[in-house]
């Protein structure tokens, strides 16, 4: 167990190890990205983009250079005082990216936390459901709306649900985009948050209760659970106690991993549609902008959450099942 | 039976997650309801603003007219323009000096005194070797606008070394005086010391960039700055108003950032905002101005298509020509500004004295398309480059359909706001052809014909000249001008003579100069156009 | 009994009739029984039908430019009159007028861009025209097309490259298992959508002109390969599991006892086993890649403009959407058809494989 435990830890740190490198390669390769250059502004002298890149280090070869990022993101992320070059900066507003990153984190874990309680809840409501009615008409009709909500483009739905329900109309029903904190105004926190929740929840209830459908059939199809109720028990016993609990075991680990993909700034289109200035919002930015330092911060960010919440799941699914321990 | 109960056990469960649902809307209408009644305000408390973007709050570093807008306000410079409405607003006027400068026969030097009893927001005086170490804080914070002062004597070695001293500014703090000396003449140096960037900040502020948190000098001071939100400005208790430098009538200003033209102008439709420089979308226009006021703004700008004059195509005169003629730029004007702008073949804007209006190319795709196979261009390839701004993105695609039109192989490749110039000004991009837009730093000339048509002047890197648009007799006659000391009739005849020689060279295929829309809510009065830093917010008032 | 409603099995009561009466019984390949129990789910045939249809449809998009629409997608028609239903009408009109007289601007008029036209212009501008004067119509089919193109490529390379990983990490066992697993676990743990839009953005601006490859900026290539490297675990991981366990099986362990190489062995044995499970993957990737394409492409890191793709079409619209919603709501209906006929028949094809649904989506 130890040696499983051991083992896992390395891995983590070797694959953001590897995201790290693969994001400074990509953005080492492209041309025409000098940060010297950019930053030197429109009406600079040679001279001035000279000392830019003694300042920030682009005179140093590569591997120097990611070395010394690498420092960076870690002193940003880490308390304590640092000096002015020695915590990540975006090269276009110079402003520290851990400081950005911390101040979106609010409005993206409430936005993922709420539309998270909101899709696991519904996913395996419509799983159970569509499961104990297979074949029939309700089922059918609660896998077509499943589908039907898989089947949407997230960012559609949330321009067309905010133009519906917040431009368009004289009352509007909801308001239009926006943060509001959750000490400021938890009435308004929320209410700013329903529409949010629901185009980020949409698609992936549909996902989840069409994989819990399908283990939960398999399931009731397993020989204990008939052995199960030859001992007479009662269906619904039944369904709970067993057949429920061991469909359960996909769902975890596939929440899981979606869970801490949005947490980690995945959410990038609800957010962006919405104006919740969150840390998907954030990435998306500085992406667009091709700022590299916001680029490996939020990049880092959220490969941590996937990791982490990746080696939990292992570890909850070790729990679950016996069978699956290590040797 | 079975399914008896189970259908009664769904029914509830579905039942119980309906009633959830219908209470979270029920919540959010009620909730929202009570949120749009709208705010009492009380005679002009606070404006509250949405601009698109800002890039700094720091007077060394800030480069952009929005940043300008606000920071106008705030850091006064030696020498500034007066708040008035029309080109009276284009008069330098003493700021932070006692009067306009003595300038000796020669032009090389200048001599300023500073007012008594001057002190920064902080409450420390303001002393005359501030404004040294102001300059010298631009090189050392490798500050955009350093460009600008190199011609002061001592400048370019301190911008090498970054240490020791800037022989050619001389300061005396008893006497308050301010001594500047120059290697060469410049016409336009006065206006050069009216940018922000030489506003004085206290001697030993870091070099680091500090966005608004620099002791402030004019009547407000920043706070709360935050770079993807916003800032907001309260006022300098220490300031004390000058005949022309009003103690200003807001008592706040809160500035929120909205990239989202739509929903910055849906802001001030709701009320949630009283003011927004947004880009009014074309399509909204009429409705803008029956939900708010809508005012115009005619600054002084040029939006224009650069062709390189290195890179083939556009190194054959014809080509360039043929570009020029094919364009409809009263179309563009329409699809791009929604009729907001004048379509035009100028260099200049109208507001220049030098202004002589250019027909030099009628329009004549078929002609165009003739003098482009003419020229052996038929089917070249052709790389258009425009920056991810919604107006630069529709120019864009509008300028590479023409260009497909009449017979070029021409394709769009969009780059990102922030690192567009400095990719087109390299010239290791070789770009052939792309947007651009000149909004004027200072009402000169120069600020013009010197930055973005001198061939002398050519980078090869952050270059501003992007049509590479070198020739030898126009650099002679712009670095002659340069000497000049005033814009007389006689200088001005030169000034036209030279943009009419340039446009017949078709460097560029210039198309509008765009009027600025500056949206306000009903309630807002007392609005103002200041021809260099647009709406005045020390003079706006409520109804 | 809580049972399946529908379980079509081997015993057809024509099956039973044949062995009372002793007449031979004609063994059939689980392909044919799956085939005939796709052919009895009319759901699924009518979601293929559809899918069918766009594609099509999409594919004749220079056609439908060509002789109905008679423009190109990016022509632009700005002052130019269209005659609909009889009456003129400028494609883009109105906007602020300028009066020299007075130097001022008249702002009563927004600009107005032409509505759909519904056939009443003979084919041009059915749906009306866009920001920049260009047939609306004409862009959501080429739109389509790209879209469909980056989708179903981006699938089919996706899958190769995912079953090749799987089948030699299944195999092999050992450290190429685990160099192939840490590789999934590298592309899924950066963020998917951010890792397509930093590669989409970086490409996209001088292509890519490495190791003899050379890929154009704005080429659909870049989104079809990013898209592709982006959900290979998506694949890897599942088909894995599979030959994994596929792997300790008798009939493996004959093959390899009879001396046969693991190229046969991966290819004759394993592959056909996993089939199925690729079969079923592939419908569920091509709809996931075009959900992610058009995601990319409204970020603007997918489809660059002036080229159209259904994603670009939404953000494009979203500009006019207070005046103009039908440009940024028709897209994304397409999309949501060709998605959703995608999924129910994916869904009727994993009913059809493998009623007893061993297929699902594990990681």
């Amino acid at each position: 167990m130890l040696a499983f435990t051991i083992r896992r830890i390395i891995g983590m740190f070797a694959v953001l190890f590897a995201v790290s490198v693969l994001v400074f390669i990509v953005f080492v390769l492209v041309p025409g990205g000098d940060p010297a250059e950019r930053m030197a502004g429109k009406n600079p002298s040679q001279q001035n983009i000279v000392n830019i890149r003694k300042k920030w280090g682009f005179d140093r070869p590569i591997y120097v250079q990611y070395v010394r990022m690498m420092q960076k993101a870690g002193n940003g992320f880490l308390p304590g005082k640092h000096g002015e070059y020695d915590i990540l900066r975006s090269f276009d507003t110079r402003t520290d990216v851990a400081a950005e990153i911390k101040k979106g984190i609010p409005a993206t874990f409430s936005l993922c936390i709420g539309a998270g309680v909101i899709w696991l809840f519904f996913g395996i409501l419509v799983g159970v459901l569509s499961a104990i009615t297979a074949g029939r008409w309700s089922d059918r009709l609660i896998t077509g709306f499943a589908l039907v909500g898989v089947s949407m483009p997230v960012a559609w739905l949330a321009i067309v649900l905010r133009y519906f329900l917040a431009e368009k109309p004289n009352n509007p029903v909801f308001p239009d985009g926006g943060y509001v904190g959750l000490t400021t105004d938890p009435v308004q926190w929320a209410n700013h948050l329903i529409m949010p929740w629901f185009v980020l929840s949409v698609i992936f209830i549909g996902f989840y209760g069409r994989v819990l459908r399908s283990n939960m059939l398999d399931a009731m199809n397993e020989d204990y659970v008939r052995t199960a109720k030859a001992k007479g028990l009662s269906p619904r016993r039944v369904l709970l106690k067993h057949v429920l609990r061991n469909s359960m075991i996909p769902i975890v680990s596939l929440f899981g991993l979606d869970f801490a993909a949005v947490l980690g700034g995945g959410a990038i289109l609800t957010e962006t549609v919405f104006e919740l200035r969150g840390v998907g919002w954030y990435a998306a930015q500085s992406v667009g902008n091709l700022d590299l330092p916001p680029i490996m911060g939020v990049t880092l960010y959220g490969a941590f959450f996937i990791v982490v919440f990746s080696a939990i799941v292992d570890f909850i699914y070790v729990f679950l099942d016996p069978r699956i321990r290590p040797a | 039976m079975i399914r008896k109960r189970q259908w009664t056990w769904v029914a509830s469960v579905a039942g119980l997650a309906a009633a959830v649902s219908l209470m979270a809307v029920a919540f959010g209408v009620s909730a929202n309801r009570s949120n749009a009644a709208p705010q009492h305000s009380h005679a002009v408390g606070t404006l509250r603003a949405v601009l698109d973007t800002v890039d700094f709050l720091d007077p060394q570093q800030a480069y952009t007219g929005q940043a300008w807008w606000a920071m106008w306000d705030v850091y006064e410079t030696l020498i500034t323009y007066r708040h008035v409405d029309g080109g009276a607003g284009y008069k330098l006027v003493p700021g932070l000096a006692r009067s306009l400068p003595t300038v000796s026969a020669n032009g090389l030097t200048y001599k300023f005194k500073l007012r008594k009893g001057l002190r920064y927001s902080d409450g420390s005086k303001v002393k005359a070797s501030d404004f040294k170490y102001t300059i010298k804080r631009g090189f050392l914070a490798t500050g955009q606008g350093v460009g600008f002062y190199t011609g002061i004597v001592g400048a370019e070695e301190f911008q090498k070394n970054l240490t020791g001293d800037i022989p050619g500014i001389k300061t005396n703090n008893a006497r308050r005086t301010i001594t500047i000396k120059l290697t060469k003449r410049r016409g336009d140096f006065l206006t050069i010391l009216a940018l922000i960037f030489a506003a004085p900040v206290p001697t030993g502020t870091p070099s680091a960039i500090q966005n608004g948190t620099i002791p402030s000098t004019g009547p407000y001071r920043i706070i709360n700055y935050d770079p993807s939100r916003g800032f907001s400005m309260v006022r300098n208790t220490h300031f004390k108003p000058t005949k022309y430098i009003p103690r200003g009538n807001p008592n706040r200003v809160d500035v929120t950032f909205n990239g989202d033209a739509n929903a910055a102008v849906q802001k001030v439709i709701d009320g949630q905002a009283d003011y927004t420089n947004a880009a009014i979308p074309p399509d909204r226009i009429a409705n803008a101005r029956s939900r708010g006021q809508l005012k115009l703004r005619a600054a002084a700008n040029t939006y224009y298509f650069w062709m390189n004059t290195t890179q083939a195509p556009f190194d054959k005169l014809q080509v360039r020509k043929a570009v020029n003629m094919a364009i409809d730029r009263q179309a563009m004007v329409t699809l791009v500004w929604g009729g907001l702008g004048r379509p035009t073949q100028n260099v200049l804007p109208p507001t220049y004295p030098s202004y002589k209006k250019l027909t030099l190319y009628s329009r004549n795709v078929s002609k165009a398309t003739q003098m482009i196979t003419a020229a052996g261009a038929r089917g070249a390839h052709v790389t258009v480059w425009t920056r991810a701004v919604d107006d630069a993105v529709t120019a864009g695609q509008y300028y590479t359909s023409v260009l497909n039109d009449i017979g070029l192989n021409a394709r769009l490749t969009i780059l990102p706001r922030s690192t567009y110039y400095s990719t087109i000004g390299n010239e290791n991009t070789h770009a052939q052809t792309g947007w651009a837009r000149w909004l004027e730093d200072y009402p000169h000339p120069l600020d013009w014909f010197d930055v973005l048509l001198n061939g002398n002047r050519i980078t090869a890197q952050d270059n501003n000249n992007y049509a590479w648009f070198n020739n030898k007799k126009i650099n002679k006659e712009i670095e002659a001008l340069k000497k000049e000391p005033n814009l007389t009739p006689a200088v001005n005849a030169r000034w036209t003579k030279v943009e009419k020689e340039i446009m017949q060279q078709a460097p560029w295929a210039p198309w509008s100069n765009r009027v600025f829309p500056e949206f306000f809510t009903k309630q807002m009065g007392c609005i103002h156009m200041q021809a260099l830093y647009g709406f005045d917010l020390s003079r706006v008032c409520r109804k | 009994m809580a049972e399946h409603a529908v379980d079509p099995s081997l015993d057809t009561p024509a099956l039973l009739a044949a062995e009372e009466h002793e007449v031979a019984i004609v063994g059939r390949s689980p392909w044919y029984l799956a085939w005939r129990r796709l052919r009895r789910n009319y759901v699924a045939l009518v979601a293929f039908a559809v899918f069918c249809l766009i594609v099509l449809a999409c594919a004749f998009a220079p056609v439908y430019a060509h002789h109905v629409a008679h423009t190109g997608p990016n022509d632009t028609h700005v002052a130019e009159t269209v005659k609909v239903g009889g009456k003129e009408k400028v494609v883009i009109g109105g906007g602020a007028v300028y009066d020299p007289k007075t130097n001022t601007f008249d702002t009563s008029k927004s600009i107005i861009v032409l509505g759909p036209t519904w056939w009443h212009a003979h084919g041009r501008f059915v749906l009306g025209a866009d920001n920049l004067g260009r047939d609306a119509a004409v862009r959501m089919l080429y739109g389509g097309r790209n879209s469909l193109i980056i989708g179903i490529g981006s699938a089919f390379i996706c899958s190769v490259i995912a079953v090749i990983l799987a089948l030699l990490a299944g195999y092999y066992g050992g450290w190429v298992d685990w160099v192939i697993s840490r590789f999934f676990d590298l592309i899924w743990a950066f963020p998917v959508l951010l890792l397509a839009i930093a590669l989409g953005s970086a490409l996209s601006v001088n292509g890519f002109h490495h190791f003899g490859i050379h890929i154009e900026p704005g080429s659909l290539w870049i989104p079809v390969l990013v898209i592709s490297y982006v959900l290979i675990p998506y694949i890897g991981r599942p088909v894995r599991g599979q030959v994994l366990s596929l792997r300790q099986k008798e009939f493996v362990e004959a093959a390899v006892g009879q001396g046969a190489g693991p190229i046969r062995i991966m290819f004759s044995d394993l592959l056909p086993n996993v089939a199925s499970t690729i079969l079923v993957f592939f419908t569920l990737i091509v709809a996931t890649d075009i959900l992610t394409e058009a995601g990319l492409s409204y970020l603007g890191a997918g489809v660059r403009l002036p080229d159209a793709s259904w994603g670009n079409l939404i953000a494009s619209g979203q500009q006019q959407i207070h005046t103009a919603p039908w440009l940024a709501v028709a897209p994304g209906i397409a999309i949501v058809l060709t998605v959703l006929s995608l999924n129910i028949f994916g869904d009727g094809l994993r009913d059809a494989l493998d009623p007893r649904a061993k297929v699902r989506i594990e990681h």
